[in-house]
């Protein structure tokens, strides 16, 4: 059961990972870093590290998030494109 | 540039529940998983769904850069304390002058899985306390600032 | 031909550290004198019931110190790169 659980938080893990990368859109490349981070706390705490599974969850996938939106609102959304 | 009605209706029922688990886990960073940093990091993190959902100017008619930095400053400095006493009292730098003390925080702790009691561990609690004040406060006032910056070219 | 040279450099690169790796067992670590010091003694020498944050702030309190120094300085250098400028003040990027 465990190893499912496992497989397919390091599946959704690779394909966020991919999202991140090829996303034109960086709004969507932020929001598919949080669903990274949130995977990846999800699997410290089935590696039986909660303390850093803590840390991940709020530096990671609310901080950071946060900080990258607010960074995209000052300059521009799109990838490539200069104004 | 505030968000909808909704947002910040939700954003004000979840604020309290974030700042009290924060806090429960800074207060119990000794006896479950968490610390100072962690309970720090998810405090912030209310702060930041707060600074999301509300506009800039109202955010900071009330909550100012300098209150936030002097958080910092003084979690540090109350942090280096603590461990500095340790010297005057004839100890290393970073002794744990208070554990099995019988002071506040000085109960001793039998060996093995216990329920666990608040009042133990000597100095850690403190220095989680002062972590936690200063990681809050750091995290914080980075964000304030990058909202501080895009506020003046949007507006 | 671009393609081929990465191709080639991350097989390889992944083979050197799967066949670094391979020969590892997951969880036994050679020396464990420290840490058997640590899950025996570190309970009723500092009182936490949480190892964890025994070692972090107790044993090995000197990183924690570095580590909020480390945060001070990201947020110092936040508060330069975003502080109010004067009207007159000139400035360049790069």
């Amino acid at each position: 059961m465990i190893d499912i659980l496992n497989g397919l938080v390091l599946i959704g893990l690779l394909v966020s990972a991919l999202f991140i990368v090829r996303c034109r859109d960086l709004l969507s490349a932020a929001i598919s870093f949080g669903i990274f981070s949130f995977l990846l706390s999800l699997e410290f705490y089935i590696l039986q590290a909660p303390d850093v599974a803590i840390a991940e969850a709020g530096i990671g996938a609310g901080l950071t998030t946060a900080i990258f939106i607010v960074a995209i609102r000052g300059t521009t959304r799109w990838e490539g494109v200069r104004e | 540039m505030s968000m909808s009605k909704i947002v910040r209706a939700a954003a004000c029922v979840l604020l309290p529940f974030i700042l009290v688990f924060g806090f429960y886990i800074v207060m119990h960073g000794h006896l479950t998983p968490g610390g100072g940093f962690q309970g720090g990091a998810v405090i912030a993190t209310g702060f930041v769904l707060l600074m999301a959902a509300f506009s800039y100017d109202s955010i900071t008619a009330r909550l100012s850069k300098s209150s936030l930095t002097g958080g910092e400053t003084l979690g540090l400095l109350l942090f280096i304390v603590t461990a500095a006493v340790a010297l005057g009292l004839g100890g290393t730098f970073f002794g744990n002058w208070l554990a099995n003390s019988g002071a506040i925080f000085g109960t001793p702790v039998a060996f093995g899985a216990n329920p666990g009691n608040l009042n133990t561990a000597g100095v850690i609690p403190i220095m989680n306390l002062a972590v936690g004040i200063e990681v809050l406060g750091g995290l914080s006032v980075i964000l304030l600032y990058m909202l501080s910056g895009v506020h003046e070219e949007v507006a | 031909m671009r393609v081929i040279i990465t191709a080639v450099v991350v097989i390889v690169l992944s083979l050197a550290v799967l066949s670094a790796a391979a020969g590892l067992d997951f969880g036994s670590p050679v020396h464990t004198d420290m840490d058997d010091y640590f899950t025996g003694f570190g309970q009723v020498l500092t009182g936490g019931n949480n190892i964890v944050t025994d070692v972090v702030f107790d044993f090995r309190g000197f990183d924690t110190l570095g580590e909020a120094t480390v945060l001070f300085t990201a947020v110092t250098g936040v508060g330069l790169a975003f502080r109010k400028r004067k009207e007159d003040e000139d400035y360049e990027y790069e």
